[in-house]
């Protein structure tokens, strides 16, 4: 119940701020649209929510997250650049190649931002996620190091602390 | 001129400067995976701060927030997109490159087929 009541609220938040203005009939409107959808695909948003510490835990996680909009941010910004960089090289030349990197993450939407997360990052990119492994499948640009705890520290490690605290 | 045009037509500029490195990229990298690269990274953080220019050019609340949300939406959609791509590309065997250094995903997928 929790969950559903949840779900309406983000979502009726959303609604007003994409509808600009909040008279009566954009409110009645919203309401109506935001409990069919609620009714509808309420189940698959925020699927364990009921396991957690409650309020507390969820005003912490927002926060959190909130503030790690600007770390990805700025990482996005400091890849782009980079990739910028080998675009002006003379004759771009690459030793391209498919590596496995294994992650300890077990939440499901942990995994996913971590996948962006490489993908954002320069020279990685991210192809495949193995659910049996729980391992990373990353095309990389330049492949220096062979072994794995190296490529996984060269790629993974910083984030994979942030979205540890994260999603508990 | 305000002070706040200055920061969105940076903003707006630099945004369009990464659109135009992206499409130099997508020309001069020799192979689909690595021209996905390209297209990845820099096209999303061009689109975001073209967006972002624009809510600093508009600057009232409601509407700043509705295209804020909008980047942000880039930011999340844009690095899936790309992997959905790279994904379906790599197993319906596109323009494989024929040296590779290192090549674990073909084992991944001969072990799904069995």
């Amino acid at each position: 119940m929790i969950k559903k009541i949840f779900t309406f609220v983000s979502f009726l938040i959303v609604w007003l701020i994409f509808a600009g203005r909040s008279s009566l009939d954009v409110i009645v409107v919203g309401i109506a649209a935001s409990l069919l959808t609620t009714v509808l695909f309420g189940d698959m948003l925020y699927q364990r929510i009921e396991q957690r510490i409650g309020l507390l835990g969820a005003l912490r996680k927002g926060l959190l997250t909130f503030l790690f909009i600007p770390v990805f941010f700025y990482e996005a910004v400091i890849s782009a650049l980079k990739v910028s960089k080998h675009v002006f090289e003379k004759s771009p030349s690459f030793s391209p190649g498919i590596v496995k990197v294994k992650t300890k993450l077990n939440n499901v939407s942990a995994i996913t931002v971590l996948a962006n997360l490489i993908t954002l990052t320069p020279g990685t990119l991210t192809i495949d996620f193995d659910r049996a492994e729980r391992a990373y499948y990353i095309h990389w640009i330049d492949v220096n190091t062979r072994e794995e705890a190296e490529a996984r520290k060269a790629i993974i490690a910083r984030f994979e602390r942030w979205l540890g605290v994260i999603y508990k | 001129m305000l002070i706040r045009e200055i920061i969105s037509y940076l903003l707006m500029g630099a945004g369009g400067v990464f659109a135009i490195i992206t499409v130099i990229g997508l020309i001069r990298f020799p192979d689909v995976y690595i021209r996905i690269h390209a297209a990845a990274v820099v096209l999303t953080i061009s689109a975001v701060l073209v967006t972002f220019g624009v809510a600093v050019y508009v600057w009232e609340l409601f509407l700043s927030t509705k295209i804020i949300l909008i980047g942000l939406f880039f930011l999340i959609s844009n690095p899936m997109a790309t992997h959905s791509i790279a994904r379906s590309s790599y197993q319906q065997k596109v323009a494989l490159p024929r040296v590779r250094s290192v090549d674990e995903y073909a084992d991944y997928l001969e072990r799904g087929e069995k």
